[in-house]
Order: structure tokens, then C-alpha cells, then sequence
């Protein structure tokens, strides 16, 4: 066994458009070299503000099911939805409550703030460290190869149909260079009043 | 006979010496409970239960994945009248470098500011924690916050914790005594300084501080030996890089926060763009979902009542 | 080296297990039985650290036996997948944790129309829903044929072919004798038991 972030395998990215954020996760859960199934998602949705968990599988599904709990608890207290920046504060908190025996996962924050309309995106380090970034976010085995990619692809001020052209090739170029990521899919791309969830097609090598 | 560790015990009592019906000669002894409010400032929520199951998987072998560090450059330096901090932007995971731009420089109370180098997460929570407890101390005793007291705040929240919380700050601020400048190391230890330099870049800026310093600089003076020792990180520190950030403390005055107070390394314009044509993505299923409010409305429903 | 596999079909799950208990050198037993049922249309088939997978596998049945009896309804086999995933996702934070692996194959009868379904967890606390999947060694051999001839619509008699067809590429393949397959059914009806997949 290695690295506990490495055994399932994933990738996840998160862009941010003109009035629109778009965020990719692919489909792969792995058991080291062995692809066992080809319809994990990664990406999860609280009402308007969605998250991508990378890392330990068992880890994604356990974070997945407690943001489930914190947001329909935030939002009995509230009587509204959480905004993915108070959401992104939940997520730190969360992580750093485990800082001496953390969950091995990557996660990503994407959103549009319902009340202000800007679009919002962030990443985390495993111990609840935010990195808020003004264009993109990624998170996964193929984080290096994502970083790349994003670097060169992106550029500022795109809009919803242009954004998913450009996360699309990117995190597919991405994946296709991780042995551990792919075997599909999923781009959500978000604006405020509507969700476009599309399934890629990909590779299955 | 086995050593005994040697221990000084101190009575818990209170001398009352102005009591008005005192008639005795002896001065009056009363025990006093020492509950003191800053009990808050143990921390509610650290959970360890992850510990034991990562040491069994670690015990496997394992390497334990990389937090984002800062692997930085932070200085801080005195003036006539004020102090000044400064930081870079970098944070790195391992190789990689994490964020471009990063703000190291954290508010423990509006006049109090603290640089921070080591695992970023470390240096934002304990930056955060502190600075709450500051503000409910400076609530409860009507005073404005001191750089000494968040001083002992911090050294003491990390001495219990023994280097496992890896913060190593530079905590500068003006209070009623003046303006103050100290740094602390992730074990609890501090030290005093009209300079300090901290985190990878450390020796780099310490080198230009060491060559340029000099007593009684007026402020600008001392923001461009600041901004210098920064950059000196930046170029020649790989941990660091980007931008200087610059927070200015000067007595009588509020605090002044210059983010990117320099920026020597912007990117320079793509000279092509790389859009592709709509439809470049082959697509196996869409489905599209309508954001939309939902208003509730009571219905009065006539109860139900058995005959 | 147990071998576990999990099948769905159309109206059914098929589940099929190793029969030999091996320790070292030895095979000590040749008419294992790795399979609980969870209730009337589930049963979870279990390999892993030799005590711990009897005693998990038992745990898991009789709590589930005590919801059933308490509220007088049994719960779906994915609330079961997700009870058995959380207690193993806790295990494994705990001071010595379970090391079990397990498949789970169900009927959801209170559904309109009976749904079947199987799930892998492995003891990490990993749970998927899949048409086919196995644990262990035995993976890398069968989820390859299965790649290869499994549809969603194979009937109970196309699945067992499929699964006399695994067993036979890993009676060739795998490096001790397993004493061959037990193999249990779950449909709408309930669980059908066979002692052997060769007697099919």
C-alpha cells in the first residue's frame, strides 16, 4: 500500500468564467492498478454551491455525507442555502478539526453567491488551508498535469459555453496523462440560474 | 534517596489589607479561586480519532501526504513611531507552487498584525484563534489589545503543542505602550528584535536587514528595507516568490495593510489565445437544471375533529 | 487467496464464494461457508483477516436483525451497503480495525417494480454500486471475463453460465484449489442457496 491520497485515484478541477464557474471531476475508482468501477463522482452539490472531494474514496463518500448533515442542519437554522464562501469556511473548519489525523482528500469549492452574483472558486490542502485563486483550482493524482494544463489554457473573462470548451480540454489532456484518473467524465457548469451537467466522453485505457 | 524535582509552591491567597472593621494586627488571608475567563482559550474541537487509524496506515509503510506549507519569506522591522511587516505570496505543496497569491500577513486585532511561515493551515487557524481570544480579553477589560499579551497567547498555545502545530510568526503591532516587534518559533520559544526575519527565505532577507538597517528610520525608510528583504526572498529563496505584501503600525494611527505593495513578477499577456471552437468536446449526456426560488405558503387546513 | 464474486442480472444477484479455508501450507476445510444473509432478499459475502470477517459479518447481521425486529421493517440493501460502509469507514479509524472486505447483493422489494443491486465495500470503507465486481485476486481474473460477456439483461441461467465460466479461468489460474464455488441467489422471491456451482 502507498499513499492513501493515491490508492483510489481522481482528478478534479474547478474554473472560474464571466458570470459562471465550471467545475470536472472524472469517474475512475480505482484499487491501486486495478480500475473497479467507472461511476464515482466526485463532485457533490449543497443547493447553489458545489464541492469536489478527491483522495481516499472511503474519505470522499464519509466528507460528502457530513457536508450533507452540516448544510441541511445550516440551513434549518438559516432558512436559506449556504453561499459557497461560508461553505469554503465550513470545509476549513471541518479539515482542521482533524489536524493531527486528517482526511486524505483534495477538495474543491465552486459556486455563484446568490445574493452578490460573483462567481467563486477555492481549494483546500487536506488540513483545511484555503487557497482562494482568481482563475482556477485543482485537486487529484493528476494535479501536476492539471496545473499545467490550466496555466496554459486559461484565460480570464470566458463565457459558459467557451468555459466548458476550456475545462473540458484541459482536465481531458489532464487525465489522459495520469494512469490512475479517467475512465470518464462530468463537467457541471454553473450560472445563476441554471446548471448544465454534461458527461464527457473519454478514453477507457 | 531519589532526587526530587525541586518545587516552589505558591499559596493561592490575596492580601486585603484596607478592611475597615480589621482590627487584628495579622493582615487578612482569603483563599481566592483562580477561574479565569481566558479558560476559553482552550480549544473545543481538535479531534484525534483519524490518529490512531493513520498510524496503522502509515504503519503499513506509508508516506503521509504533504499540507501546503509556506515556504516563505516573512520580515519585520521597527521605525521611529511604528513597525512595519512584510511577507511574499507563495504557498508550495512540495514542488508545486500551490497559490501565486497567497496572504501571509494575518490580523490579530486591528492594530496587532502577524506574519506567517511554515504549514500554511497552522499559521491560519492559530492566527484566527488568537486573535478572537484577543478581542472577547479586549471586550472584557475595556483596553485596547497589547502585542505582548497576543505574544503570550501564541507562545503558550504552541508550547502545548510541543512543534506539532507548525506556526513560525512574526507579531507586530502598536498598543498604549507603544509599538512592539517579536517573532515565534513553532515550539513556543520568542524572541525581541528592531528586526526579524523568518521561514525559508529567512537568510536572504536577513542578509539585506543586516547590510541596510540602521536606528531611527523614518517610516518609508523602513517599508523599502522591508520590501527589499522581501524581494531578496523572492529571487534568490525558491520557497518564495510573486509579490511583497506590506502592513504599516504606526503609533496614533490605524494599521495599514499595502497587499501586493509590489509586483515584480506579473505574467505577461498570452500573445495567443487558446478558445477552442464550441462543439471541440464530444458530449455522451447532458441534463440541465433550473436554479429556482421556492416560496412556501401556508394552507389553513380545517382540523380534523372525531365524532 | 478467497475468491468472491458478485453478478446482477436482470431480476436477481448471483453471489458465489470460495469453499476452502486455507491457513499456510494447508487447506483446513473444504465446505466454507462466506456468506450471511442481511435479511430476506440480502446476503454479503466476506473475505479478509481469518476471525475478523465471521465476527464483522455477524455484527453487521445481527444489528440489522434488530432494526428489523424494532421497527418492523427491513431496511433496503443500499441503506445496508451504507450501515455496513460506515461501520468499516469507523473501523478503520478505530485501535485495530475490522479487516474485512465485502460484497452485498439485494433485492429492493418495496420498490415499484423489485430492484436488484450489489455493492462492493471494501475495508477502507469504499462502497460502489456495480453490475459485477470481486474482491481479492480472484478480481484480476474474473473482471476481465465479465468485461467481456456481461449484459444487464442476462437472466438467472446466462448468469450462472457466466460464473462457470469464471470458475473455470480460475481453477486454471489461481495457484491453490479452492474446493470450488457456493453460490447464492437473491431475487424478489428471497435467497436460494447451492452448495455447489457445478451441480448448476
Amino acid at each position: 500500500m502507498s499513499d492513501p491520497s493515491s490508492i483510489n485515484g481522481g482528478a478534479a478541477v474547478a474554473m472560474v468564467g464571466k458570470d459562471c464557474v465550471a467545475i470536472a471531476c472524472d469517474l475512475r475508482l480505482g484499487n491501486q492498478s486495478l480500475g473497479v468501477a467507472n461511476n464515482f463522482e466526485k463532485i457533490f452539490n449543497y443547493d447553489h454551491t458545489f464541492l469536489a472531494l478527491t483522495g481516499l474514496a472511503s474519505d470522499v463518500t464519509t466528507l460528502s455525507e457530513v457536508f450533507r448533515l452540516k448544510t441541511n442542519l445550516y440551513k434549518m437554522r438559516e432558512e436559506r442555502s449556504i453561499e459557497p464562501e461560508t461553505f469554503a469556511n465550513l470545509v476549513s473548519s471541518t479539515l482542521y478539526q482533524k489536524r493531527f489525523g486528517p482526511y486524505f482528500i483534495g477538495p474543491l469549492v465552486a459556486g455563484i453567491n446568490s445574493l452578490t452574483g460573483k462567481p467563486f472558486v477555492c481549494g483546500f490542502d487536506l488540513i483545511g488551508c484555503i487557497d482562494y485563486a482568481k482563475d482556477f483550482v485543482v485537486s487529484g493524482t493528476a494535479t501536476d498535469q492539471l496545473y499545467g494544463m490550466c496555466e496554459s489554457l486559461y484565460e480570464p473573462g470566458l463565457g459558459p459555453d467557451d468555459l466548458f470548451e476550456t475545462i473540458s480540454q484541459a482536465f481531458l489532456s489532464a487525465v489522459d496523462r495520469d494512469a490512475l484518473s479517467g475512465w470518464g467524465a462530468v463537467v457541471y457548469v454553473i450560472t445563476k440560474d441554471k446548471v448544465t451537467k454534461r458527461l464527457l466522453k473519454t478514453r477507457q485505457d | 534517596m531519589v532526587a526530587q524535582p525541586v518545587q516552589k509552591v505558591f499559596p493561592l491567597t490575596l492580601k486585603i489589607t484596607n478592611l475597615p472593621s480589621s482590627n487584628s494586627s495579622r493582615p487578612w488571608r482569603i483563599p481566592v479561586r483562580i477561574d479565569c475567563y481566558l479558560s476559553h482559550i482552550k480549544m473545543a474541537g481538535l479531534s484525534f480519532d483519524n490518529f490512531q487509524r493513520n498510524q496503522y496506515i502509515a504503519s503499513k509503510g506509508v508516506a503521509m501526504p504533504k499540507a501546503t506549507s509556506t515556504g516563505t519569506t516573512i520580515v519585520g522591522c521597527k521605525f521611529n513611531g511604528g513597525v512595519v511587516i512584510a511577507a511574499d505570496t507563495r504557498a508550495t505543496a512540495g514542488p508545486i507552487v500551490a497559490d501565486k497569491n497567497c496572504e501571509k500577513l494575518h490580523k490579530l486585532s486591528p492594530k496587532i498584525w502577524c506574519a506567517g511561515a511554515g504549514t500554511a493551515a497552522d499559521t491560519e487557524m492559530v492566527t484566527q484563534l488568537i486573535g478572537s481570544n484577543l478581542e472577547l480579553h479586549s471586550l472584557y477589560t475595556n483596553r485596547e489589545p497589547r502585542v505582548i499579551a497576543s505574544l503570550t497567547l501564541l507562545k503558550q498555545h504552541l508550547f502545548k503543542y510541543q512543534g506539532h502545530i507548525g506556526a513560525y510568526l512574526i507579531v507586530a503591532g502598536v498598543d498604549p505602550t507603544g509599538a512592539h516587534l517579536f517573532s515565534i518559533h513553532a515550539h513556543g520559544s520568542t524572541d525581541v528584535g528592531p528586526y526579524q526575519t523568518l521561514g525559508s527565505g529567512s537568510l536572504a532577507a536577513m542578509s539585506v536587514m543586516e547590510t541596510q538597517w540602521k536606528e531611527n528610520m523614518t517610516k518609508e525608510e523602513c517599508i523599502k528595507l522591508c520590501a527589499d528583504a522581501i524581494e531578496a526572498g523572492i529571487w534568490n529563496d525558491l520557497g518564495s516568490g510573486s509579490n511583497v505584501d506590506v502592513c504599516v503600525m504606526e503609533v496614533g494611527k490605524d494599521a495599514q495593510l499595502l497587499r501586493n505593495y509590489i509586483t515584480p513578477n506579473i505574467r505577461e499577456q498570452k500573445a495567443k489565445s487558446y478558445k477552442f471552437k464550441k462543439g471541440t468536446t464530444a458530449i455522451l449526456r447532458e441534463s440541465i437544471y433550473n436554479l429556482v426560488d421556492v416560496e412556501e405558503t401556508e394552507i389553513p387546513v380545517p382540523m380534523e375533529v372525531d365524532a | 487467496m478467497d475468491i468472491i464474486l458478485g453478478i446482477k442480472l436482470n431480476d436477481s444477484v448471483l453471489i458465489a464464494t470460495s469453499k476452502a479455508v486455507t491457513r499456510g501450507i494447508s487447506v483446513l476445510k473444504a465446505s466454507d461457508d462466506k456468506t450471511r444473509n442481511l435479511g430476506d432478499h440480502s446476503a454479503m459475502a466476506f473475505t479478509g483477516e481469518s476471525g475478523d470477517t465471521v465476527q464483522f459479518a455477524e455484527y453487521v447481521q445481527a444489528n440489522l436483525k434488530l432494526f428489523s425486529v424494532r421497527q418492523n421493517y427491513e431496511l433496503s440493501p443500499k441503506a445496508m451497503a451504507s450501515f455496513v460502509r460506515k461501520e468499516l469507514a469507523t473501523s478503520i479509524r478505530s485501535r485495530k480495525p475490522f479487516q474485512v472486505n465485502v460484497l452485498i447483493g439485494g433485492c429492493d422489494i418495496n420498490k415499484e417494480t423489485p430492484e436488484t443491486s450489489l455493492y462492493w465495500i471494501d475495508y477502507l470503507g469504499t462502497n460502489v454500486e456495480l453490475p459485477y465486481a470481486a474482491h481479492g485476486y480472484a478480481a484480476f481474473y474474473a473482471l476481465s471475463l465479465l468485461d467481456r460477456h456481461y449484459k444487464p439483461d442476462l437472466n438467472e441461467e446466462e448468469g450462472i453460465k457466466l460464473l462457470q465460466l469464471c470458475n473455470k479461468e480460475l481453477s486454471t489460474r489461481m495457484p491453490i484449489d479452492f474446493k470450488g464455488l457456493r453460490v447464492k441467489v437473491i431475487n424478489s422471491q428471497g435467497v436460494k442457496e447451492y452448495d455447489d456451482l457445478t451441480a448448476l
